[in-house]
């Protein structure tokens, strides 16, 4: 079978709860800086859990003028705004139709159906309510004219679009692609993880004895990617492999072995042309929900043998909540930023390690290590299992 | 790239007038029916929906599942039906799911909104739902995909798959698209313009396995709105599906030519596939 054509993430932008860029946002990774504080943009009085991780100002963009007064398409154009000051993307150095957008979201801008449904009859409202809403704003601020396409496979979103925007690479139907994932903390999302109780009133400790629970986080996370031959100058790393595998197990709950995970692992690993000895690094999914940590840790022993025992495997939901649509793009970059820095950042809040976790999830600070083959893994509702191999530049 | 065979295609629409016309899809509890809103009109031309009724399923698992969730399972059993196909041969990991839908999570997303259902139905406002109860029910475990979007996400996800087939990633992929309207019937009235009335719910599968015919995509922004073939009514990503649908139904030879247009993008995919015309509107 033919080598598959290599896609190479040529820089990235960011906005999260612990930076607004993407040097803030990896500095605060490594230095162990939390996002988690007392939700004010919503009201949340009424709610069990009333923290998350949340960006208490947009300032990137001074000026907002022709953007939708929509927290989701704002997110994602301040991530947007940080990717082109890196790369020097905007105005467009390519032909725009030659541009495509691919964007993952698990929740759209359903705000903007929450403030319909509450009379607002505002003109961009309903469009923008629409889970595509905010992909189509964004291509409109970049004035990319090629596809637009918007992906929602729950928590592993962000792992599906920089997937599907690496084929349209392939496929030859665009010369660039802005793709990565976002989703804003709203009511919706809030009052639903608190109805499911699946909120911790503690922090976050993925794969700690003592785990109780996730926190909600937003933010947007945007790659440049291009074909190979096709790049120039710097780059943070090439995008290997992806592999998708669904539970068909609950609509909510992972399958208790994560059966599931394990085979988009060994996909990933398979469309990469690497194996499980090849990895370095795997940054997890790593909610702290007592359940997925358990599984996910069974998951990566089968799929990696050996070599899960060898190899650092961290979780960043502990530093900035769990951005659901953006959490695979952020720690894809996560692991990009790991190989070219040097330093693999530390699994925030773990201090008392589960012995049914017992792999090494780098607790307490961050560890020098320059890893060359990378796993991110992602699990979502409704089963959707995803994975990512990246090698660093 | 080479063209997916379809093995069989299961169409539930809106604007099918006699329940006779369902076969023995789903246990559908009613015939479908038109809710309307006559005296908002755009030109001239009522404001209507064609609705699909909520399938009945057996089963204390379906109590909670929403109207587009058991709808998703019913197109699955009429396109096994056209398929002449057993539920297990759809089963395994060697299937690929994709799935497709504009706007159908908007009736679970109000009903968590305005808190009617409880809060416990959270978890059916993801997209991702309705894909799982089919992986679920059919024991689909192979690669998913799930595009928000209109006629050109549909099409895009049928190249998808055949890319997948191409690969070898799986050996057979589902495309599943539904859309339903009626539970925010007032909110696209607001926006009447915006749309092709009648609105005609739709909720379709397609399965596809490895062929030798021919295929290609492609889309462009701006332009006209292409149509697709189905003139009357707006079906957002499941319009394609249905068209197809309607193109076995003329048992034509030759090739179809699927398109669609949604928020200014136009796409188009050029498609001789390999393709049994015995069975005709009963798909």
């Amino acid at each position: 079978m033919a080598t598959p054509e290599r896609v190479v993430i040529a820089a990235a932008g960011v906005v999260t709860p612990i930076g607004q860029d993407l040097e803030a946002f990896w500095s605060s990774l490594v230095t162990g800086a939390s996002g988690i504080s007392q939700i004010e943009r919503v009201p949340v009085a009424d709610l069990r859990v009333q923290r998350g991780g949340e960006v208490k100002k947009l300032g990137r963009i001074k000026d907002w003028r022709g953007v939708p007064d929509c927290r989701a398409s704002r997110l994602l154009i301040a991530a947007a705004d940080d990717l082109c000051a890196q790369a020097g993307f905007r105005p467009l150095p390519l032909d725009p139709a030659r541009v495509g957008v691919v964007v993952g979201t698990a929740l759209g801008g359903v705000e903007e159906g929450e403030k319909a449904l509450a009379g607002d009859r505002g003109r961009r409202r309903l469009p923008q309510a629409l889970y595509d809403g905010p992909g189509w704003s964004l291509a409109r601020w970049l004035g990319a004219r090629g596809p637009v396409i918007t992906v929602s496979t729950a928590c592993a979103s962000g792992a599906t679009a920089m997937a599907v925007g690496a084929d349209l690479l392939r496929a030859g139907e665009v010369d660039a692609v802005v793709a990565g994932g976002y989703d804003a903390l709203c009511r919706f999302v809030l009052r639903g993880f608190d109805a499911l109780r699946s909120l911790t009133r503690d922090e976050v400790r993925p794969f700690d004895r003592r785990r109780s629970g996730l926190l909600l986080g937003e933010a947007g996370a945007l790659a440049l990617l291009v074909r190979e031959r096709d790049a120039r100058g710097a780059r943070l790393g090439t995008l290997l492999g992806y592999g998708s595998a669904s539970d068909g197990f609950h609509i909510a709950a992972p399958e208790p072995e994560g059966r599931g995970l394990e085979r988009a692992i060994r996909a990933a690993l398979a469309d990469a042309r690497v194996s499980a000895a090849d990895i370095d690094l795997v940054s997890a999914h790593g909610t702290a929900t007592p359940l997925n940590d358990r599984i996910e840790t069974a998951a990566l022993k089968r799929a990696l043998g050996r070599r899960a025992h060898e190899v650092p495997i961290n979780s960043i939901k502990g530093s900035l909540g769990h951005t659901m649509g953006a959490a695979a793009a952020l720690e894809a970059f996560m692991c990009l930023l790991s190989a070219q820095r040097g330093l693999i950042p530390p699994t925030l809040h773990l201090e008392e390690p589960d012995p049914e976790c017992d792999l090494d999830y780098v607790p307490g600070q961050a560890r020098p290590g320059r890893p060359r083959v990378m796993l991110s893994t992602s699990m979502g509702f409704g089963g959707c299992n995803g994975a990512l191999v990246l090698e660093a530049a | 790239m080479a063209a997916p065979a379809i093995r069989g295609l299961g169409v539930l629409s809106g604007d099918q007038a006699k329940s006779a016309d369902w076969g023995s899809a789903g246990a559908i509890s009613g015939p479908p029916h038109m809710k309307g809103f006559k005296k908002e009109t755009v030109d001239r031309k009522p404001l209507e929906i064609l609705t699909l009724p909520r399938p009945e399923r057996p089963g204390d698992r379906f109590r909670r599942a929403t109207r587009e969730c058991l709808l998703a399972l019913a197109a699955v059993d009429a396109m096994l039906e056209d398929g002449k196909a057993s539920r297990e041969a759809i089963a395994g990991e060697r299937t690929a799911l994709l799935y497709v839908t504009a706007a159908a999570y908007g009736a679970s997303n109000r009903a968590f909104i305005e808190r009617r259902g409880g809060v416990m139905h959270f978890a059916y406002t993801a997209p991702a739902v309705v894909p799982a109860e089919v992986a679920i029910e059919f024991g689909v475990a192979g690669p998913y995909g799930i595009l928000i979007g209109g006629a050109p996400a549909t099409l895009r996800a049928i190249e998808q798959a055949a890319r997948l087939l191409d690969a070898g990633t799986c050996d057979r992929a589902l495309v599943l698209a539904v859309e339903i309207f009626e539970e925010c019937a007032d909110l696209y009235a607001r926006h009447r313009r915006s749309y092709r009335w009648p609105l005609v719910e739709t909720a379709a599968c397609l399965w596809l396995e490895r062929g030798a015919g021919e295929l290609s995509f492609e889309s462009a922004r701006g332009g006209r709105r292409a149509a697709g073939a189905v003139g009357a009514g707006e079906r957002f990503a499941a319009g394609p599906l249905a068209d197809l649908r309607d193109w076995r139904a003329r048992a034509t030879a030759g090739p179809v030519e699927l398109c669609g247009g949604w928020r200014g993008e136009q796409a188009r995919l050029h498609w001789r596939p390999e393709i049994s015309h015995a069975r005709g509107s009963a798909a």
